[in-house]
């Protein structure tokens, strides 16, 4: 009988309002590369939270070689033999190798100095135990993403992991870089380390892993041999659900063609897209997180440069290279970090809708008009069942929904006919979501064509009329009302083959 | 009751400072009868104007969240400019035009600089101290190190006399306290001052009005050394030193924000005449310099310590 390196047995973790782990059991065996796969939010980081003592789990057990423990910390996790290889490197750039291998715990000689001698040698030999090679004395800033993961494997290895966590370790490799980090982790398997692979390349756990969990809603869906998986039975898992909540129903046809981007490329971000945009429909935009569809809107909206591309508005060819260009071509963006880019939160509901078109508020254009600026919030404050004490209420004070239809009034207050909408629903209650899509619904009836960004599966479907799907930057595909499902979406958005 | 306490404090953090001005006026007069007569508070005001006019142009960028150091050295620089050309060429007006372009320039170097490099607080610090340090010496070039005598003569010289400099202080208070509070220019940089990011994504057009910011501070910069070369009537490349820390002090003292996004042109007038009023109470009252320097950096600090208070309190409590 085989033993289980790790074992976590129906954790269940709850945050306010969200089920986020709902009896979750995942049994590794040891030596083996065990997948996680499931969509965005299906709960796998909140389980690896679990597991290196971030969130502590409301009820379940964890097990390592057969003992049950508790992970109070992170460094529970590390004495217990578990490292994390994660997607933010977690190095220090402007120190050197050597010193981010010893960060916090450098070796003194007998003189009480450093002793770099030692821990150079000793870090060499750490690199060369994963047959890789590089110069320990240069400066992790100097360093491609991918030295840097092995860097972090070695020095997991170095402390004796027994299980190290990879969370999206190719995300940023390049084809090359991928295969050496697959040789590293078949000569870490043949040590007899556990690892847990965590991806949404397909592909990738075919050929590199033993076994696969598959995650959803925040539940264990199977673990199989991934020999006796095949792609679809794994996407059909990872979607599963049928789609069962309701989304308002809209009228609206999509009309002519007000808004095309062509070949739209950003250094290093975005390659080559295009796209087309009706009045009056809404064209989702699907992808994993990190598939580049806010920097693609960004892009477009001039807040980034463009590196090469060209886009008409209403048939016109438009050159944008600022927000405010944007703006007077009738383009608006709902950002997703409304705190962040999309309120003053200092300011009062008033003053945040009528900053994005204040000439139509001041006499001649010039002098702003007090009583103009009262009669348009309030319009728009009743128009979106804004729910504040008042127009001068400063928006911190707002609830997240409240603050959104706040953003949204901003835009529909300088009247523009394309609108982009980056995670519209993002923590904003049930209730006030539903709201949200009414609006949607209301918008793209009256007109508008709007560009929405959503890594909610049943809110991408539920809501659009189009659906493209982004993968590294780049269009994976675009699918037609009649081909909208999860399944086709997400056979997209995953990496199933090379591009 | 608490929410009434907490009100007073608020309320207290607001105008506190106002509170104070009128204490020392108070508490002066009772000693000193010199102190509250109409010639020595024209007089404060006439020494106050200078740093004033600097003061509301520097309010503009502060209110944006950036900062300009370079103030001081551009007072020098135009101070010398105007000069030279009325004791050389008996050209007042082209002088005086000449150096108040000069303002600008520097200030549009200045905002240039800023825009292109999406430049946030720290760096508007660091490039308007370059700046001082350069203009310092343009100005030091320029006049080769000499102090100038002014030989008198045309419009300049009038320009200090009397009431006038008091008048050009107000006159500038007003109309930019209009155009902060009543055009969509004032209304823009204050909210980018709250959230420069989010006024980017709302279509604000970032670069110009960084670039503006700082045409207005130097703008106001070289005018009010126009004014202060004809009240002295002498300019020296050193005559602006250390103004640019005056200026921005009455700023802080009168209640803006150095974060940017609250504050205004009316509390920079109230901050320069309380730091026009203290130092002349202080000079009734016989205290020395140094002692003096100790009083002002304290109420600078207070100042700066009510306003972090005085937010925190209102984001908690009052609601």
């Amino acid at each position: 009988m085989e033993s289980y390196a790790l074992e976590m047995i129906d954790i269940v973790k709850n945050f306010p309002g969200v089920k986020a782990l709902d009896n979750v059991t995942l049994k590794v065996k040891k030596g083996e590369v065990h997948a996680i796969i499931g969509e965005n939010g299906a709960g796998k980081s909140t389980l690896m939270k679990v597991l290196n003592g971030v969130y502590q789990a409301d009820s379940g057990s964890i097990r390592i070689e057969g003992q049950e423990v508790k992970i109070g910390n992170i460094n529970t996790a590390k004495s217990l033999g578990i490292s994390f290889v994660f997607q933010e490197i977690n190095l220090v750039p402007t120190l050197s190798v050597v010193e981010n291998f010893y960060l916090g715990e450098l070796l003194k000689n007998k003189f009480h100095m450093i002793d770099w001698h030692t821990m150079t040698r000793n870090v060499k030999e750490a690199l060369e135990k994963i047959n890789f090679t590089l110069d320990p004395k240069r400066r992790v800033l100097e360093l491609t993403v991918a030295e840097k993961q092995m860097i972090e494997i070695a020095r997991a290895v170095s402390r004796n992991a027994k299980i190290i966590v990879m969370d999206e370790p190719t995300s940023s490799l390049s084809e090359n870089e991928v295969e050496k980090l697959f040789a590293i982790i078949r000569t870490l398997r043949e040590q007899g380390i556990t690892i847990i692979y965590i991806s949404h390349k397909l592909d990738e756990i075919f050929e590199i892993c033993d076994a696969a969990t598959v995650i959803r809603d925040g539940k264990t869906i199977e673990t199989r041999r991934v020999k006796d998986y095949t792609e679809d039975l794994m996407i059909e898992q990872m979607v599963g659900r049928s789609v069962t909540m309701e989304f308002p129903q809209r009228t609206s046809k999509p009309g002519e063609v007000i808004f095309s981007a062509a070949d739209i490329c950003r250094k290093n971000k975005i390659y080559h897209v295009d796209l087309e945009l009706r009045r009056g429909e809404v064209l989702g935009l699907a992808g994993l997180v990190g598939a580049g569809r806010t920097e693609l809107c960004e892009t477009i909206i001039g807040a980034e440069k463009m590196e090469a591309g060209e886009i008409r508005i209403f048939g016109k060819k438009t050159k944008i290279s600022n927000t405010r260009q944007a703006k007077h071509n009738s383009i608006g963006m709902v950002t997703e970090e409304r705190k962040e880019t999309g309120l003053a939160l200092d300011f009062s509901v008033k003053q945040n809708i009528v900053i994005t078109n204040l000439p139509k508020v001041a006499w001649k254009g010039i002098w702003l008009n007090a009583g103009k600026e009262d009669r348009a919030a309030g319009e728009y404050i009743e128009e979106l069942n804004i729910k504040t004490p008042g127009m001068n209420q400063k928006t911190m004070f707002l609830s997240g929904g409240n603050q959104q239809k706040v953003v949204i009034a901003k835009w529909l207050f300088s009247d523009v006919d394309i609108l982009i909408l980056d995670e519209p629903t993002r923590g904003i209650d049930v209730g006030a979501k539903f709201e949200i899509y009414q609006l949607i619904n209301k918008l793209a009836e009256q007109g508008k064509a709007i560009l929405m960004i959503s890594s909610e599966m049943n809110e991408i479907i539920g809501m659009s009329d189009r659906i493209i799907v982004m993968h590294n930057g780049h269009k994976k595909g675009e699918l037609e009302k009649d081909m909208i499902s999860a399944e086709n979406v997400m056979r997209l958005a995953v990496d199933t083959e090379e591009e | 009751m608490n929410k009434n306490k907490n009100k007073w404090l608020s309320l207290l953090c607001d105008y506190g400072l106002l509170v104070v001005l009128i204490l020392i006026i108070l508490i002066v007069s009772l000693l000193s009868k010199e102190f509250m007569t109409v010639d020595n508070m024209t007089n404060i005001l006439r020494q106050s104007a200078v740093i004033g006019i600097m003061a509301i142009g520097v309010t503009v960028v502060i209110l944006a969240g950036h900062i300009d150091l370079s103030i001081g050295s551009t007072v020098s620089l135009a101070g010398v400019i105007v000069m030279s050309f009325v004791n050389n060429y008996k050209m007042d007006w082209t002088g005086m035009i000449l150096a108040i372009l000069a303002g600008g320039l520097v200030g549009l170097v200045n905002g240039l600089i800023i825009a292109v490099i999406n430049g946030r607080t720290c760096d508007s610090f660091i490039i308007t101290f370059g700046m001082q340090t350069a203009v310092a010496a343009v100005a030091l070039i320029y006049s080769g190190g000499k102090y100038m005598s002014g030989t008198g003569g045309g419009v300049h010289s009038l320009l200090g006399k009397g009431y006038l400099p008091i008048f050009f202080f107000l006159f500038f208070a007003v109309v930019l306290f209009l155009v902060m509070r009543y055009t969509p220019f004032g209304r823009t940089v204050y909210f980018m001052g709250a959230n420069t990011k989010a006024a980017k994504m709302s279509g604000v057009n970032i670069k110009f009005y960084t670039t503006m910011l700082f045409v207005i501070a130097g703008v106001m910069a070289s005018t009010a050394s126009v004014i202060l070369s004809s009240r002295v009537n002498a300019a020296s490349p050193t005559s602006g030193k250390g103004y640019e820390l005056d200026a921005i002090a009455a700023v802080v003292v009168g209640g803006t924000s150095l974060t940017g996004g609250k504050g205004g042109i009316f509390k920079t007038v109230l901050g320069v005449v309380i730091i026009g009023v203290l130092g002349n109470a202080l000079n009734v009252m016989n205290v020395t310099t140094y002692p003096q320097m100790i009083i002002r950096g304290f109420i600078i600090i207070i100042a700066v310590v009510l306003d972090v208070s005085g937010n925190k309190l209102k984001n908690s409590g009052v609601n």
